[in-house]
């Protein structure tokens, strides 16, 4: 009885209104004119004091009739590629300056998603930066990025720990090894852990093994494309990973850790030994840190009759989109960012190293880090991952393969062969 | 009677049409398109696109990253849901048993039945830390490495998806509990049934329909989980706990293989759409026999 036909008909001009009403608001455009506003997607920073809105501003105050407006991106290292890698394929104009993970700038670069730098720049301008984050942002004899934030591996150490033993920071890892067995032997402590660092199958991962296979003299990605130039050296290299868990020199959950875990057990003071970023030192120096005073870092160890060691560089640059409406001010954006001011002032709010080497030495920063000059010298040694467009590509097929020889269920050799023949056919579709 | 029929009908169609229309927007179309994309080698940021007829397949047919996540999500998808369905039936029985702590039980499994997916993934990273973790704390401080050993890793990601999803099946449970007719259960006691007889002959046959329901959906979620293993262990060690849908996001999202990873989608959809047409069937015959 309800459904009389009177019944039935008088909704449907409103429907039909309700359905035009949402189609326009799809449609609906930026509204035109007004002032200039620049979009930058950042990841929000940790730390005492989050320096950026200052920072937006102070560009603002600069530049009359230009508004800022600083959008954070998601908080995982894989979303905000996978957000940036949505929007700039479906070409949204939505945003002007992007932090990137150094990793990403040649596969953006590539994809043609990022605007060429080379000819905003004075031919000096990149001189004050490390060499090695200046190569990051380098693809195709082009820059396509600044380097804003620098990372490199540490090998942190209790120093408390090695002076009570007579013990010199270790230079290999055999010396290392050597010195977690004597001091484990001295300090009777069955829960203390000897080296620790970061086995989970994850970027991490990659980056772990990418120093042993460098310690050892062998490499991921040879310069004219060739996946493990070494395969010998390398599956060495995996092997002596896995001999610091099966000889327990390395905790059997280091196939677990990612950066926070391992950081989390050495500062609790259950380790000698620790791989992990500088941020990592600020933490241990904390008020409530039970290893404030104790800890200590050098560069990461090589190998005895092998290389010299050294850390995998690490950090975030700024790009600029091929979208921008005004890709002169996003330079401008990206260069007060990247500029001395501003990375000191993310120096010294939060837990971030810069990329401008004069900063290492700067008086204020070295009074808040007094181990900066230090960090310096590490930092001028690390090296950059593989640069190039298909560094993703190359990690991801690589991380089961590593982990599988860490946990022991693939002999080394298989691993770098089965990554070396996985990698073979995806890169033959692109080459 | 016929003419307002049709203009009933010509009403509905009308009604009906917004519907139809989005559906085939939303999902009609983007279906047909990784279909057509499954076939080719699409790699934009590379320039790469061209047909590939059945290449994708073909690889995927001998790729043993492939067969692992296929196994992973097999062994997956049946020890959690076949799990869930025995403890979320004991849980049902026992909350219907009992008159006291009856709102508690149940606000206690709606609990974790609310939480995401990823908050449930983080709880059990904590509980299974190697040296803080509750779990080996509980368990002597011994240090168990739940998520590291590839013997490990597989059966703690399911133990915390049947945490999580169990209640869906208690829940579910408990309101037929709650529909069937006490007659039944006094004609059994009068014909002299036990306890056991009760619990064969009547209880469990009367949740069987609703049991099917229960067992159609978390079978469908259970083959397309990502978010759990995804936060706990990215897929490792050793890609023991990764699934179909992790290797397709990793393909599609972090690498960027559109062609390849839609060949992968499409393998997962097409065993998802099996597995609920023969549910389906054997709901429908129940139906039928019942």
């Amino acid at each position: 009885m309800r459904s009389s036909p009177g019944g039935v008909s008088s909704p449907l001009p409103s429907l039909l209104v309700v359905w035009l009403l949402a189609l326009g608001g799809c449609l609906g455009g930026p509204p035109e004119g007004g002032p200039v506003t620049l979009v930058f997607k950042y990841a929000r920073i940790l730390g005492s004091a989050d320096p950026l809105p200052g920072l937006l501003r102070s560009f603002e105050a600069s530049h009359p009739g230009v508004r800022v407006n600083g959008e954070a991106l998601p908080w995982t290292s894989d979303d905000q590629h996978q957000f940036y890698v949505i929007n700039l394929e479906g070409r949204s104009p939505g945003f002007d300056v992007m932090m990137l993970d150094c990793i990403w700038v040649p596969e953006f670069a590539r994809a043609g998603w990022l605007t060429d730098l080379t000819t905003h720049l004075r031919p000096d301008e990149l001189a004050p930066y490390f060499a090695s984050a200046v190569a990051a942002a380098t693809y195709d004899g082009r820059v396509w990025a600044l380097p804003w934030n620098f990372n490199v591996g540490l090998l942190y150490y209790r120093a408390d720990l090695l002076a009570k033993h007579g013990l010199r920071p270790p230079e290999t890892y055999e010396e290392l090894v050597d010195q977690v067995r004597r001091i484990r032997i001295g300090e009777r402590d069955p829960a203390l852990h000897g080296y620790l660092w970061q086995g989970k199958q994850y970027e991490g991962l990659v980056v772990n093994v990418l120093e042993a296979l460098w310690a050892n003299g062998a490499r991921l990605l040879a310069e004219d494309g060739t996946v493990f130039p070494e395969p010998a050296r390398a599956a060495d290299a995996l092997r002596f990973l896995r001999g610091l868990i099966e000889t327990g020199v390395s905790p059997a959950w280091t196939t677990a850790a990612d950066e926070e875990l391992s950081r989390r057990a050495f500062g609790d003071g259950r380790a000698i030994f620790l791989r992990n970023w500088p941020y990592a030192m600020e933490l241990f120096e904390g008020a409530d840190s039970a290893v404030r005073g104790k800890v200590a870092f050098v560069s990461l160890p090589g190998r005895a009759r092998g290389e010299r060691g050294a850390g995998s560089t690490g950090g975030a640059h700024l790009g600029v989109s091929r979208r921008s409406r005004y890709p002169e001010l996003a330079v401008a954006l990206a260069r007060h960012l990247t500029s001395e001011p501003a990375q000191r002032a993310i120096a010294l709010g939060a837990a971030l190293s810069p990329t401008r080497q004069a900063l290492y030495r700067d008086p204020e920063l070295v009074r808040a880090h007094p181990a900066m000059p230090q960090l310096h010298a590490f930092a001028l040694a690390g090296r950059p991952r593989p640069v190039t467009p298909y560094y993703l590509l190359l990690s991801s097929t690589v991380q089961p393969e590593f982990s599988a020889a860490l946990v022991g269920v693939k002999p080394p050799e298989r691993a770098i062969a089965d990554a070396r023949a996985r990698l073979s056919y995806f890169l033959e579709a692109i080459r | 009677m016929t003419r307002r029929d049709a203009a009933n009908r010509r009403r509905g169609m009308l009604l009906l049409a917004p519907t139809i229309l989005a559906l085939g927007a939303l999902t009609v179309y983007p279906g047909v398109w990784v279909l057509w994309l499954s076939l080719q080698h699409r790699i934009p940021i590379f320039d790469v696109s061209r047909f590939a007829g059945l290449d994708n397949y073909a690889f995927l047919a001998v790729d043993p990253r492939f067969s692992n996540a296929a196994r992973t999500t097999a062994v997956f998808t049946v020890t959690s849901v076949a799990l869930e369905v025995v403890l979320g039936v004991t849980a049902a029985l026992a909350i219907h048993a009992r008159r006291g702590g009856r709102r508690l039980a149940l606000s206690f499994l709606l609990l974790a039945w609310a939480m995401p997916a990823v908050v449930t993934a983080k709880l059990f990273e904590w509980l299974y830390h190697p040296t803080a973790g509750l779990i080996n704390v509980a368990l002597g401080a011994r240090s168990i490495n739940w998520l590291g050993d590839p013997r490990l890793a597989l059966p703690a990601v399911v133990l915390a998806d049947v945490w999580r999803t169990m209640p869906f099946v208690a829940i579910l449970c408990y309101a037929r509990l709650l529909a069937i007719p006490a007659e039944l259960y006094e004609a059994a006691q009068v014909d002299g049934a036990g306890r056991l007889a009760t619990l064969t002959r009547i209880t469990l046959p009367m949740l069987a329909r609703i049991l099917l329901v229960a067992v159609l959906f978390r079978t469908l979620d259970a083959l397309r989980a990502f978010d759990i293993m995804f936060v706990l262990t990215g897929g490792g060690p050793a890609g023991t706990t990764e699934t179909l849908t992790v290797y397709a996001y990793r393909a599609l999202f972090q690498t960027l293989q559109l062609g390849f990873g839609s060949a992968l989608s499409v393998v997962v959809f097409l065993l998802v759409m099996a597995v609920a047409w023969a549910y389906l069937k054997l709901l429908r015959a129940g139906t039928v026999a019942a």
